[in-house]
C-alpha cells in the first residue's frame, strides 16, 4: 500500500458493513429463491468489493477469504449448480466469518492463520468440487472442533486440559492437533498469554450444543468452529489443514512494474513479470505480514476518532444548508428592522418573527432528521434470527417485515434491538405451536410472525404479531395467584391480566406456553422500552395469536408536551400519555371506601391524584368539580390528575434533573419554558404509583 | 487548466481512494457509481462543452459493468478517443482479452499502486 489512505478506512468499514448485511439478507432471500440471478449478482458484487478494497488497507486475510467465497459464488451465478440448503448454510457461516474478520480488522487485531477461517476456506473449496450429499442421520457423528481461545485464557484461570477432559466425556476424541502459528518470536512471547489453538475430531452421540457448552465462556467470538464431518464433505479426513496461501495478494503491485505491461498494445506473458518473483525471493510472506501489522496499527489509531462520526444523506445536509441560508436572511431582515424601528413597523416585525419561528422549527426538525435512520437497520438481523430459531425449535416459521423505511432516532434504534429480539424469540419459542398442533387447530402449518413499523400521531409504533396460540388468561391468573401477586377475589380486566406478564417476579410466565423460559423475562423488555419513554401493550386472542405493540418516541431528547398550571407553577405532561381531559360534574366525584377519592368517567372509576398535594402547592381550585382532570395512561394503567388549567401544547427539550440535582419522585425531568423559567416534566408512571400508595393508605 | 479524470466504481471507498491519489497529483476528478451513471455524467459534461481526459473504470458494477461501459464509450463520437483504463481485481488473461476487445486502453489491478496509476495516466493523457 502506498499513499495515505487511512482516512478512507472509516468509509471502507461503513461500506463493508453495508455489504455484509446485503450478503446476509441476500443469502436468506436466496434460500427462498435459489435461482434468483439478480440476488446472486448483488451478493457477488458485495463479496467482490470486500475482496478488492480489503488489501488496500492491508486486510489480506479478509480479502483472501472473500476471494474463496467468491469462487463458490461464481459457479452459482453462472447456473453451474444451484444453492442447496447446505451451501446456503456454508455461505451464511462464511458471512459470519467475514463479519468476524471485519470486526477484528476494526479493532486492529491481526487474524492470520485462524482456524475458523482456514476451516471454512477448506469447506468452501470442497463444497465446490463435491456436490453436497444428503446429511447422514446416524446417531453417532464426527465433529471437527477448532478452538482458538482468547489470549487471556490463562489469566482467567482456565486450564485447556480440563476442557479436553470434559470434551472426552462426551465421546471419543479421535485426533487432536495443536497449532502454534500464533506463537510470536521468543522475544515477544509473554508466557502468561495463550497463543495456542487446537483442532480435534470428536465422535459423539451428543448434539453440537453440548460440545459448544464445553467451550462456553472460554472463547472469544469466532474462536470456536464445530464442523460436522459427516455432513458437507464425507470424505474429509481428520484434517490436515491446507497450507495457507503462500503470498497474500498485497505484494502484487508493490513494485513498480514495467509500464508496458499495463497496455494491451504490447503482449506480456507474466503480469508483473520477473521483478515480483525476485521480490518474493527476497522477502516472502513476512513483508506482507509486516505491512499488514503496520496498517492495522495505523487503522487502530484512526478508528478511535472515526467512532463518533456518522453518515448522513447528502440530501439532508443540502436542505439544512438551504434552511440556514433562509435563517440568515430572516435575521438580516430583522436587524435591518431593529436598526430604525418605528411603531408603524410593528406588523412587519410580527410577520418577520413568525418567519423566524417557522425557520427555527424547520431547522430543528431537519437537525433531528439527521439523527434519523430507517428502522431497517434494526430489522435487518431478524430474518437470520428467525431462520436460525425456526431450525432450532423445529417449526416452520416465516417472518414478514413491513414499514422498514420508517425513520427513528439512531439511539432509539440501537436500544430497541434487544427487546425486539426477545419478543421474536418468545414468539418463535413459545407463542407459535408446533406444526402438528397447528394443523390440528386448523391453521396453516407454517407459522407467521409479522414485524411492522409505522408512524402514528407523532410517535412510532412497532408491532410484533404472531398467529400462535395467544396468551392464556386462566393460566396467567393461576400463576399470579400462586405467586401471590393478586388474590383469587380480584377481578381484573383483560389488559390488567396481560400486564401481569411484565411483572419482574413473573418472568417464569413464559412457562405458560409449556416451554422452558430463558431466564430473561418480559419485564426486561418492558423496562428497556420504558427507559426510552415508550409503551408496550398487548392484544391477544386465545388460539389466534398475539400482538405486541411498542409505542416509541421519535427521539429521546425532545418530547411533545402539554403545559398545565397548578397555582403559580407550570408543569409539562408528556402528550403521549394524555388520553383526555375533562371538567367533571360534582356528582361524578366520589370517595369510596377502599379505593379513596375517584372520578366516574362513563362508568369506569379512576383514582384522582391532586397534583397540588403531591408537590405541596397553593392551588386555585380544591374542588375537583371546578378544576380540570387529565386522564393519563401508562403501562395500561390509568390515573386522573387534577390541575388548575391547561395552557397549551409545546415541544420541550428534556434536561435531566437527576444529573444536576437528585431524583425527584413524580418528576421525569425539567425543561426551559418560553419565558426562561424552569418547568418540571411529570413522570406519569411515578404518579400512578403514588395513586396506588394512596389507595392502600385509604384502605 | 487541470486535467479531468472520470473515476467509475460502485465502491465509495475505492472511488474515494483513486480520486484522492489523483487529487494529490493535481488532477481534477469526477466520479460515477456505475456504467450507466458514467454515461450520464459524460453526457452532462458534453453538454457543458467539456470531457474527461482519461476514464478509470471498475469492471464489476451494478446497472452497467465496466466492459459494457467501454463498449458504449467507443460508440460515442465525442468520447471515442478518450483513453479508458480498467481498474479491477480480475487479473485473468481471458478477462483482459475481453477488456481489450471491448476497446479498453489499459488494464490495472486492484489493490492498486497509486504511483503506477499516475504513471499510466500521464502516459496516456492527450497532449
Amino acid at each position: 500500500m502506498n499513499g495515505d489512505y487511512s482516512k478512507f478506512l472509516h468509509t471502507f468499514f461503513e461500506e463493508v458493513t453495508e455489504h455484509l448485511s446485503v450478503l446476509e439478507s441476500g443469502l436468506l432471500t436466496l434460500e427462498q429463491n435459489p435461482n434468483d440471478v439478480e440476488i446472486l449478482n448483488r451478493i457477488f458484487r458485495s463479496v467482490h468489493t470486500i475482496k478488492g478494497a480489503g488489501p488496500m488497507f492491508g486486510f489480506t486475510t479478509m480479502s483472501r477469504f472473500a476471494h474463496k467465497v467468491e469462487t463458490l459464488l461464481d459457479p452459482l451465478r453462472n447456473g453451474k449448480f444451484s444453492a442447496t440448503r447446505q451451501i446456503i448454510d456454508l455461505l451464511l457461516k462464511s458471512a459470519d466469518c467475514l463479519k468476524m474478520l471485519v470486526e477484528a480488522a476494526k479493532n486492529g487485531t491481526v487474524i492470520d492463520e485462524d482456524k475458523t477461517v482456514l476451516d471454512l476456506e477448506a469447506r468452501l473449496e470442497t463444497c465446490m468440487t463435491i456436490p453436497p450429499p444428503a446429511p447422514v442421520t446416524s446417531a453417532s457423528r464426527t465433529y471437527q472442533i477448532s478452538w482458538m481461545p482468547g489470549e487471556d485464557l490463562f489469566q482467567r484461570g482456565l486450564n485447556p486440559l480440563k476442557l479436553f477432559e470434559e470434551m472426552g466425556r462426551l465421546g471419543t476424541i479421535r485426533s487432536c492437533m495443536l497449532a502454534t502459528s500464533r506463537l510470536p518470536d521468543l522475544v515477544d512471547l509473554d508466557p502468561q498469554r495463550c497463543y495456542l489453538s487446537w483442532t480435534c475430531t470428536l465422535e459423539t452421540d451428543y448434539p453440537r450444543e453440548d460440545i459448544e457448552s464445553v467451550f462456553e465462556f472460554t472463547t472469544p467470538p469466532g474462536g470456536l468452529t464445530i464442523t460436522s464431518l459427516s455432513s458437507c464433505s464425507p470424505a474429509a479426513q481428520p484434517t490436515q489443514k491446507p497450507d495457507p496461501e503462500p503470498a497474500p495478494p498485497i505484494i502484487d503491485e508493490e513494485e513498480d512494474p514495467q509500464l508496458a505491461e499495463v497496455f494491451f498494445g504490447r503482449k506480456s506473458d507474466h503480469w508483473l513479470g520477473a521483478i515480483l518473483v525476485e521480490q518474493k525471493a527476497v522477502t516472502p510472506v513476512q513483508l506482507a505480514k509486516a505491512l499488514d501489522r503496520q496498517d492495522t496499527l495505523r487503522a487502530k489509531t484512526k478508528e478511535q476518532k472515526a467512532e463518533t462520526s456518522m453518515r448522513v444523506d447528502t440530501e439532508k445536509v443540502d436542505k439544512l444548508v438551504n434552511l440556514v441560508g433562509e435563517l440568515a436572511i430572516t435575521q438580516s431582515m430583522l436587524s435591518a428592522l431593529g436598526g430604525r424601528f418605528e411603531i408603524e413597523h410593528l406588523p412587519i416585525l410580527q410577520e418577520r418573527l413568525l418567519q423566524l419561528e417557522r425557520n427555527t422549527r424547520e431547522i430543528q426538525e431537519r437537525v433531528m432528521g439527521i439523527r434519523m435512520l430507517p428502522i431497517s437497520t434494526a430489522f435487518n438481523r431478524f430474518p437470520r434470527l428467525v431462520r436460525d430459531l425456526s431450525i432450532k425449535v423445529g417449526k416452520n416459521i416465516q417472518l414478514l417485515i413491513s414499514g422498514e423505511d420508517t425513520e427513528l432516532d439512531r439511539s432509539v434504534i440501537e436500544a430497541i434491538g434487544d427487546p425486539l429480539t426477545h419478543l421474536l424469540r418468545n414468539a418463535c419459542d413459545h407463542a407459535l405451536e408446533p406444526p402438528e398442533e397447528r394443523v390440528a387447530a386448523g391453521k396453516p402449518e407454517q407459522g407467521t410472525i409479522r414485524l411492522n413499523a409505522f408512524h402514528e400521531g407523532g410517535k412510532i409504533c412497532v408491532t410484533v404479531e404472531d398467529d400462535g396460540r395467544g396468551l392464556n388468561r386462566d393460566k396467567i391468573l393461576a400463576k399470579a395467584i400462586e405467586q401471590k401477586i393478586i388474590t383469587g377475589n380480584d377481578t381484573l380486566s383483560d389488559d390488567q391480566v396481560w400486564a401481569l406478564i411484565f411483572r419482574p417476579g413473573f418472568s417464569t410466565a413464559e412457562k405458560l406456553t409449556d416451554v422452558s423460559g430463558r431466564g430473561v423475562g418480559m419485564d426486561v423488555v418492558k423496562r428497556n422500552i420504558e427507559e426510552l419513554g415508550g409503551i408496550v401493550s398487548i392484544k391477544t386472542v386465545t388460539g389466534r395469536g398475539t400482538i405486541f405493540t411498542l409505542n416509541l418516541p421519535l427521539t429521546l431528547a425532545i418530547i411533545e408536551g402539554m403545559k398545565i398550571r397548578v397555582g403559580q407553577d407550570t408543569y409539562i405532561v408528556p402528550l403521549l400519555s394524555i388520553l383526555e381531559s375533562i371538567q367533571p360534574k360534582a356528582d361524578m366525584v366520589k370517595t369510596l371506601i377502599g379505593t379513596g377519592e375517584g372520578v366516574n368517567v362513563r362508568g369506569v372509576f379512576y383514582p384522582i391524584v391532586r397534583l397540588y398535594e403531591v408537590f405541596n402547592l397553593q392551588p386555585e381550585h380544591k374542588n375537583p368539580a371546578e378544576a380540570i382532570l387529565l386522564i393519563l395512561e401508562t403501562e395500561g394503567e390509568r390515573v386522573v390528575v387534577m390541575v388548575d388549567e391547561i395552557l397549551g401544547q409545546q415541544q420541550v427539550v428534556i434536561k435531566s434533573i437527576e444529573e444536576n440535582f437528585r431524583k425527584v419522585d413524580g418528576v421525569a425531568g425539567a425543561t426551559i419554558l418560553g419565558d426562561g423559567t424552569v418547568g418540571l416534566i411529570l413522570d406519569v408512571r411515578g404518579l400512578v404509583k403514588l395513586a396506588r400508595q394512596e389507595q392502600s393508605i385509604a384502605v | 487548466m487541470s486535467r479531468v479524470i472520470l473515476v467509475v466504481d460502485d465502491s465509495p471507498t475505492m472511488r474515494g481512494m483513486v480520486s484522492h491519489a489523483l487529487h494529490e497529483a493535481g488532477f481534477e476528478t469526477k466520479e460515477a457509481e456505475n456504467g450507466k451513471d458514467a454515461l450520464i455524467k459524460l453526457t452532462t459534461m458534453e453538454m457543458g462543452g467539456t470531457k474527461p481526459d482519461v476514464i478509470v473504470t471498475d469492471v464489476n458494477m451494478p446497472e452497467m459493468d465496466g466492459i459494457e461501459l467501454v463498449k458504449e464509450i467507443r460508440k460515442l463520437s465525442a468520447f471515442k478517443y478518450v483513453p479508458v483504463l480498467v481498474l479491477t481485481t480480475d487479473n485473468t488473461d481471458e478477462k483482459k482479452e475481453v477488456g481489450r476487445a471491448a476497446g479498453a486502453t489499459g488494464w490495472l489491478v486492484k489493490p492498486f499502486d497509486s504511483e503506477l496509476i499516475l504513471k499510466v495516466i500521464r502516459k496516456v493523457l492527450p497532449q
